[in-house]
């Protein structure tokens, strides 16, 4: 009787699974070579067979334009379908089985933000394997590899290092600057550390940064007592604040308005918290970035790709999809710049990056 | 000590719902995009929920199981990072630093009497600290990311390439089941086949009783830890090898799973009884449940509230129809 519930479990599964034979031959593995080029517009001549699904890491402010910019792909080139996912609930295992589960249902074209830089081009590589195109969309892998056949992201170094200096700019060059970041292990957290450590570097010793306050975007909540420990801690002496992370950007600019401390608050993302705090004053600037046009070009691309009318000229290069800073005088206008280099990015793929057929 | 007649229900449970989603979804069925990374899946949880299955045994539970897990996946990375060591001698040094902190942490638990829930707690802290200091410290992006000779066919192959003369296992199999399947057989024979298993048994049913008749309990209590330790640290292998680094984050997820294989699976929370192939069944359940939803199309609204729904009234219709059979 003990062993009955393992043999029923084993007779289920190879029930389920089965065997098979050897194959004969390798299969062959489709390839897409093209030697034409491209120097004006490419237009998708034929979209309908390619389903794009662009998949972030979980649900996040952030990839909500991705949500807008998936309908107007499909309704724009005519796509056999573009659906927008955000199961994957921040556990890479998780976005590899989303993935998986994607392509059974027919997606062949992935636009996707890793959870784990370091892991994605694993994934990627499994994709890609499997004879779908990928891209990988806000963000790149971590190391000098892409395996995806393009990035499209935000350099967030240079983001990060442009947010900063910002921040130095309005505390007049001088003072005490604290940088308030996300998950500490994570890749692009360390570059974005990075970024704020050359601004800071830069000045000469002329701004001191605080040691960073990491691990402070999981929600609003830690994020609001962090910035509530540090002000009242040290909020006197503080000059500036860079938050590189959504929660903390949005707890820094509410609690130093709360404070009536005079500093500099430079955030990221263009949340409408976020940009009420700039027109209200109680944050200086924030980085945008532009997940819309990643999202949208990326679709567009992707499709070209899984339909074989091109293929990259330089697999695994990578695209700074542009960040842009905001500030109270162009707080209402930014957008247009944004769409601007969205339609470049488009110009520059089929000019320079795409050859196509 | 240990429950059958659940696991028939839970086995006809997963049945039904296979046959459901297939039904839903056709796409349920396709070997490489499903079942392949499905019973990837069902065999690192299951190895999980192994690791809280032998502490639950003595009555006891361990809340660092991720950090156990991702303790011991560092020493993997560190062996094939500077040391440059082989996929199974890497994979040795990390078990064997997964077992001597299980160990550890049941030492201090024997020795000073204080409970399981506390000590352990105190130990995920300790870790969730030293961890990200050493990778910190030692690597660019808080990972490992060397791949040693073989990592990359562990993932990807299956039991279809495992031929006899012209006839192969199946595509769908994952060969990272196997390092499933042994830990279930060497727990199975360790619980109903030897001494110390049914020792470990007794502890957590009775640990006064057990103490009296002679058992040495706080070994056992050692014991238990260290297999925790153990085989956490295979769960922390088996995911990197299928997410592709060995990272500071690894087993954050492993927590809620590590209980639900187990106590789905009829293990007892109070200690005494336990179920291997329960954990197998109730680790399938769950990723079954979540594995179908995607595939009809469920989105992230309502996603865990149907699973949380599925699951409830799954097992109330298992107990229901249990105690049916019981009266009758």
């Amino acid at each position: 009787m003990r062993i009955a519930p393992s043999a029923a479990c084993c007779l289920i599964l190879l029930g389920l699974v089965g065997c098979s034979t050897r194959p004969t031959e390798s299969a062959a593995v489709p390839t897409a070579a093209s030697t034409a080029t491209a120097s004006g517009p490419v237009e998708l001549r034929e979209g309908s067979k390619v389903k794009v699904a662009l998949v972030p890491g979980g649900a996040h402010p952030y990839f909500q334009p991705w949500k807008e910019a998936a309908r107007q792909s499909a309704a724009d080139f005519h796509l056999g379908g573009v659906v927008f996912n955000e199961t994957a609930e921040w556990d890479q295992a998780k976005q590899n089985n989303l993935l998986d589960s994607l392509a059974a249902q027919g997606y062949n074209a992935f636009g996707v933000f890793g959870v784990s830089p370091t892991d994605i081009n694993t994934t990627f590589g499994d994709l890609k394997s499997k004879g779908f195109a990928v891209a990988s969309l806000a963000s790149c892998p971590a190391g000098d590899t892409n395996e995806a056949d393009f990035c499209l992201s935000t350099d967030v170094e240079v983001a990060a290092y442009k947010a900063a200096k910002a921040a130095i700019d309005a505390m007049g060059g001088k003072g005490v600057l604290v940088h308030l970041t996300g998950n500490n292990v994570d890749a692009n957290t360390q570059r974005r550390i990075k970024g704020v450590d050359k601004a800071v570097e830069e000045t000469s010793g002329a701004v001191k940064l605080l040691p960073v306050v990491a691990d402070v975007d999981k929600d609003l909540q830690t994020a609001q007592k962090a910035v509530a420990d540090l002000l009242a801690a040290r909020g006197k002496e503080i000059g500036g604040i860079v938050s590189t992370a959504y929660n903390p950007a949005v707890a820094a600019a509410a609690g130093v308005k709360k404070a009536g401390l005079p500093i500099k608050v430079v955030a990221i993302d263009d949340d409408p918290e976020i940009l009420r705090a700039i027109r209200e004053g109680s944050a200086y600037a924030t980085i945008a970035q532009n997940p819309r046009g990643q999202a949208y070009v990326g679709s567009w691309a992707l499709a070209l790709l899984q339909s074989q009318q091109c293929t990259m000229r330089q697999p695994g290069v990578v695209i700074d999809s542009g960040s842009f800073l905001v500030t109270k005088e162009n707080v209402d206008g930014y957008d247009t710049e944004r769409r601007k280099t969205s339609e470049q990015i488009k110009q520059r793929f089929a000019a320079e990056l795409l050859s196509c057929r | 000590m240990s429950t059958r007649k659940p696991l028939f229900g839970l086995l006809g449970l997963i049945v039904v719902l296979v046959v459901v989603f297939g039904t839903l979804s056709p796409a349920f069925f396709d070997e490489r995009l499903v079942l392949f990374p499905l019973l990837r899946d069902i065999a690192i949880y299951t190895v999980v929920g192994l690791a809280q299955m032998v502490v639950l045994s003595i009555g006891h539970m361990n809340l660092a199981v991720g950090r156990m897990a991702a303790f011991s996946a560092m020493f993997m990375g560190l062996s094939y990072d500077r040391l440059h060591l082989p996929l199974y001698a890497g994979l040795c040094i990390g078990l064997l630093a997964g077992a001597a902190i299980g160990a550890f942490t049941g030492w201090i638990i024997a020795r000073t009497g204080v409970n399981s829930f506390v000590v352990t707690l105190a130990m995920d802290f300790a870790l969730l600290g030293l961890i990200p200091v050493v990778y910190t410290a030692l690597t660019a992006n808080a990972a490992f990311t060397v791949k040693p000779d073989g990592m990359r066919e562990l993932r990807q192959y299956s039991l279809g390439d495992v031929c006899l003369g012209n006839v192969c296992g199946s595509p769908a199999v994952p060969q990272m089941m196997l390092l499933a399947v042994a830990p279930m057989l060497a727990l199975g024979y360790l619980y109903h086949g030897t001494r110390p298993g049914r020792e470990l048994l007794l502890t957590g049913s009775n640990p006064l009783a057990a103490e009296l008749s002679g058992i040495p309990t706080r070994r056992r209590v050692v014991t238990a830890h260290l297999l925790s330790g153990l085989l956490a640290g295979l769960a922390g292998f088996m995911l990197a090898v299928a997410t592709g680094s060995f990272r500071a984050t690894i087993g954050e997820e492993f927590l809620l799973p590590s209980f639900l294989g187990a106590i789905l699976g009829g293990t007892a929370m109070a200690g005494g009884v336990v179920s291997v192939i329960g954990t197998f069944l109730g680790t399938s359940l769950t990723l079954v449940i979540r594995r179908g939803l995607e595939l009809v199309g469920i989105g992230l609204e309502y996603l865990n509230v149907y699973l949380g729904v599925i699951l409830l009234l799954a097992l109330s219709a298992d107990r229901f129809l249990q105690r049916r059979g019981v009266k009758s």
